[in-house]
């Protein structure tokens, strides 16, 4: 049984038990979930491998082979390597905030030669390696309500304000609800819960009304009432609702989506997609695909449940947390229930930078479920 | 382990008992979220997806509007005067073009633009909507329009389009009966209140100015259609869907009762003249022509007429803008003498009675004089000659009144329901005229009633009242209409030809016609010495009356100017009336030349001329002609004759030489 040999430490090591460990089934279903993006981004080039569909596809198989690899490497590693990457991601942000690559009147980039990098990407998986390390460490009691969450509560706050600056309000977001959601499976109090979630609640309004910029306003502005204003910001909600609609239950055919296709549908390969998705398969289709990510939520999660090591239930479930963060974000901004925020369908849009995050993460989870009867120190010290 | 453990077992299985039921917490509210999108879908994608996909569908398809073609104007053969021609244009769509002079510029690269064409199209962007499509170039050439075809994806904004273009084939013959069609203007849009057919706003589309395309214009323009196009969120025609399109409906056609052959032949006639003819068929009121000259070439009309241009249509003196079978109303002179004469008969007035002309008649203190001396005249005689002593005397003798309730039955006066607008009814006067229209002499005066007599003084008619007049007398009296408007589509139109009796005695216009039939075939008429009236068609001859008409109050006494001499302006005009053949009248005519001087030399053979068409084109009046005369017998061959006279052996005379003439020219 392989159970049985990944808990002898001797056998565990080796790599053909690593291999066999893999959960293949949620390999697969994240190869269905980009296969079914490369179609939809073929079908709107329209019908084209160029410009978008190919290079999709190709991303994903670096992406996934780099996941495969990341798979194999130690929990202890990954414990290790915590702090270190999410200092890094710390600096980068810092670094972008002076010489950062400005686009469309942000900063987000660090341009590197040839390469782009997004210190706020780095920082998604940076925040909870340090906050899974972090617990990794504290008692249950601790855990609950002590002095010591000022750490993880200022393990997220920095990134999220540095991120917020930029300005860049979707990863903010993200960043926080990372840290919060990671918060909460550690065994933060209800009442600290609770006391947060109203202050929040008080927060947005005073915070759209005064911090926020002009565009972010209007995004939520126009997100509580689309129809007033149809062919500005309005005309994003309303197109993409336009899509999703005239879908129907079996939606117009592959191919035949004539919001996307005639470019009514705004963002079409990125943010949208999803509306694409919806106009050419319909209910059926959409109900299959958010069955899809369910099944992945549902297997990342049982693989957190099932580790024997706390960095590794937490990592797991803060990557999880994320993912599913995601989906319900851009899923409810394409429907019309939420504000229009720069968050892409995982894995379904385009765009290089979130298909290496993601399966970086998802890279973690594997970690998790192949070492999850690895010892891992406790980690008193700062690196080991 | 080497070291002392930092948690202890039971505080690691609570963080894992902790960890494990917040996990199933957060895996719920994921399943939750899901499931609230699912909802949420459902709801979009089954409950109000017939909303969406009227949305979605209103988003890809559109439809460009399908100008109709306009409905084909015909002669009474069938002849076209009035059809359309393929017509290349340049159009500019507003709303996906945002750098108008930039868009023009580039297609002016291509094709030359003009700089008033330029400012014409600033003029038409700024009063279309954004909405509708503005022609920046009409009228190309094949190889213009290739060439920005060619470069269409360069130039987004511009289409090019073939449409249709009004076409008249005979340029002036027709112009002021059909009138032209020109671009809406401003006052067009207005009229049809707040929401005006979106067809008005199409760049190719014409309105009818005048004439018939003017008061039919709505029977002529059709239904417009709609081509249904796929478009992208910018605007552009992704596709064509043909099997979406909704066809237009052609306007209708619409056949006149003009005959094309005499019309240009009236045309021909007048020549450089100022004047009107109008023929009548006197058998059902059917006007087979309605000229004017001079005339204008609708086509320019409908490309535009330059300002100056148009100007200078205005001032000419001879005015051709001006529509003169229905405008140019004129003292009918002597032809009223019909009026005055059947007016007489009609009262008891005795033919035979006889007043002798001595070139001048006097009442009172006052004398009128006649052209000549005619010495003793009876009636007869009097009308053939036109002796106007005479008529000063009936004309006296029986009152204005009684002469103007015979002219008005006869249809001067009046204005006729013959589908096109501009009749002016001209002044039938009596005594309760003179009282209700001059105000500052009210009262009719004996001094009046001679001029009346011989159709001067306060009277005045058009052509079209002639002609009617005439073809009343010529069928016996009865009061048929004119008819210029055979059918519209399918819709005939109702034929004058039944109308009631004018109430005339048969005798009196007998006497009458035997009258004008001397004007015209014995010697001493007016119409007869210069052989104005000659038709050269055998036994088919016409008869007449000639009328001419103080143009210009001329001195007492200084007879130089009267007639044909002196500056035109201040001519004479001349009217003709006839009707032909004289003994089974089938034919009216009415010519009037402006300032032309005398009726019988200047209008009479015009009158000839445009009868002579209608003569030869009526295959009855045809076989007539073409009857062999009363001679010795022969061995008849007219049919050999006529195909291939040269090679007949035995040659004889042709029986109607001037018939055949005739046909072949």
């Amino acid at each position: 049984m392989t159970s049985s040999a990944i808990t002898r430490p001797g056998e565990r090591e080796r790599l053909s038990s690593k291999l066999k460990q893999i959960d293949w089934t949620f390999t697969v279903l994240l190869c269905i979930i980009a296969a079914l993006g490369t179609a939809m981004l073929y079908s709107v080039a329209p019908l084209a491998w160029h410009p978008w569909a190919a290079k999709h596809l190709m991303r994903f198989c670096l992406c996934l082979a780099l996941m495969l690899a990341l798979t194999l490497l130690n929990l202890r590693i990954w414990l290790t390597l915590a702090y270190p990457i999410y200092g890094a991601g710390f600096f980068l942000l810092l670094a972008v905030m002076a010489v950062g690559h400005t686009s469309l009147g942000a900063k987000r980039w660090l341009q590197f030669g040839p390469i782009q990098i997004q210190p706020s990407e780095i920082m998604k998986i940076g925040l909870v390696l340090a906050l899974a390390r972090f617990y990794h460490g504290v008692s249950a009691k601790d855990a609950r309500w002590s002095w010591k969450l000022l750490f993880p509560a200022g393990m997220i706050a920095l990134p999220m304000l540095l991120i917020a600056k930029q300005p860049d309000l979707g990863t903010a977001l993200l960043i926080g609800f990372t840290g919060a959601a990671m918060m909460f499976l550690a065994g933060l109090d209800w009442r600290a819960l609770a006391a947060g979630v109203v202050g929040v609640v008080v927060a947005v309004p005073v915070f759209v009304k005064f911090i926020m910029k002009g565009y972010q306003r209007d995004r939520v502005l126009t997100f509580l009432s689309p129809e007033d204003d149809p062919s500005g910001s309005g005309y994003h909600i309303l197109q993409s609702k336009i899509a999703l609609g005239s879908g129907g239950l079996l939606g117009k055919g592959y191919g035949l989506g004539t919001q996307s296709q005639l470019n009514f549908l705004p963002e079409k390969h990125t943010d949208f997609i999803f509306a694409t998705f919806a106009e050419q398969f319909g209910f059926v289709g959409c109900t299959v695909l958010l069955l899809l990510y369910g099944a992945i939520i549902f297997m990342a999660l049982r693989t957190a449940m099932r580790s024997h090591s706390h960095f590794g239930r937490l990592a797991a479930g803060g990557v999880t947390a994320t993912f599913a963060f995601y989906i319900l974000v851009n899923a409810s901004m394409v429907m019309g229930m939420a504000p229009v925020v720069g968050v892409p369908m995982p894995l379904l849009s385009y765009g290089g930078t979130e298909v290496l995050t993601v399966m970086i993460g998802f890279a973690l989870v594997q970690a998790v479920r192949v070492h999850r009867y690895a010892e891992v120190t406790s980690g008193k010290g700062m690196l080991v | 382990m080497s070291h002392e453990p930092h948690i202890y077992f039971d505080e690691v299985n609570e963080r894992q008992g902790m960890f494990h039921r917040r996990t199933v917490l957060l895996g719920g509210f994921a399943g939750l979220g899901l499931a609230a999108l699912g909802f949420r879908l459902s709801q979009l994608q089954l409950v109000e997806t017939g909303r969406y996909q009227t949305l979605s569908k209103s988003n890809q398809f559109n439809f460009r509007l399908v100008p109709p073609p306009r409905g084909r104007i015909l002669d009474r053969e069938g002849v076209e005067i009035a059809s359309n021609r393929p017509e290349f244009r340049i159009l500019l769509q507003r709303d996906v073009v945002e750098d108008v002079d930039a868009a023009i510029d580039n297609v002016a690269a291509l094709i030359p633009i003009s700089d008033a064409k330029r400012r014409q199209i600033t003029r038409d962007i700024a009063q279309t909507p954004r909405s509708s499509p503005v022609a920046i170039a009409t009228d190309l050439t094949w190889d213009e329009f290739s060439r920005i075809n060619v470069r269409m994806p360069e130039l987004p904004g511009i289409t090019a389009e073939m449409g249709e273009a009004r076409f008249y084939p005979f340029p002036g013959a027709f112009s002021h009966v059909i009138g032209y069609v020109s671009r809406v203007s401003a006052k067009d849009i207005e009229a049809t209140g707040e929401d005006p057919p979106p067809l008005l706003l199409h760049p190719g589309f014409r309105i009818g100015k005048q004439g018939v395309e003017k008061s039919l214009d709505l029977q002529l323009r059709g239904k417009p259609g709609g081509h249904k196009v796929e478009v992208d969120s910018v605007g552009r025609v992704i596709r064509e869907d043909p099997a979406g399109d909704i066809q237009a409906t052609p306007g209708d056609t619409i056949k006149l009762t003009l005959d094309a052959d005499i019309q240009n032949r009236a045309m021909d006639v007048m020549g450089m003249e100022s004047g009107a003819a109008v023929m009548i068929d006197c058998r059902n009121g059917d006007i087979l022509c309605l000229a004017s000259n001079p005339s204008f070439d609708a086509n320019a009309f409908v490309k535009g007429v330059p300002g100056d241009v148009y100007a200078d249509m205005v001032k000419y003196e001879r005015k051709p803008l001006f529509n003169k079978a229905l405008t140019a109303n004129y003292a009918p002179g002597s032809t009223y003498k019909t009026m005055v004469t059947l007016a007489a008969l009609e009262h008891g007035y005795d033919p035979k009675t006889v007043h002798v002309c001595n070139r001048s008649w006097s009442m009172g203190n006052h004398t009128w004089h006649c052209d000549q001396v005619h010495g003793a005249c009876d009636m007869r005689s009097a009308i053939k000659k036109s002796c106007d002593v005479y008529f000063f005397a009936t004309a006296m003798a029986i009152g204005p009144d009684r002469i103007a309730e015979v002219a008005r039955r006869f249809g001067l006066g009046e204005t006729f329901d013959i589908g096109i607008p501009g009749q002016k009814p001209g002044i039938v006067p009596d005594t309760e005229w003179k009282r209700t229209h001059v105000p500052h002499d009210p009262k009719w005066h004996p001094g009046d009633t001679p001029s009346i007599g011989i159709g001067q003084g306060f009277v005045s008619v058009n052509a079209l009242q002639l002609a009617t007049m005439c073809a009343r007398i010529a069928n016996g009296g009865t009061a048929l209409q004119p008819r210029l408007i055979h059918s519209v589509g399918d819709e005939v139109r109702p034929s004058g030809a039944d109308a009631p009796r004018l109430g005339i005695s048969p005798e009196h216009i007998d006497f009458l016609r035997s009258a004008m039939n001397g004007v015209v075939n014995e010697p001493g008429g007016t119409a007869f010495g210069s052989g104005a009236c000659k038709l050269d068609l055998g036994p088919v001859v016409m008869a007449g009356k000639s009328g001419t008409a103080q143009a210009h109050t001329y001195a007492v006494g200084s007879h130089g100017i009267h007639g044909s001499h002196g500056q035109w302006v201040q001519r004479d005009h001349a009217w003709f009336i006839a009707y032909a053949p004289s003994d089974a009248p089938r034919y009216a005519v009415a010519v009037l030349v402006e300032h032309g001087g005398f009726g019988a030399e200047t209008s009479a053979p015009k009158a000839r001329e445009i009868m002579k068409i209608a003569l030869l084109k009526d295959p009855e009046v045809r076989a007539r002609i073409e009857q062999p005369l009363d001679r010795p017998p022969q061995p008849q061959q007219p049919a050999a004759n006529q195909i291939a006279p040269e090679v007949d052996p035995n040659p004889v005379p042709s029986p109607t030489p001037d018939a055949n003439v005739e046909t072949t020219t």
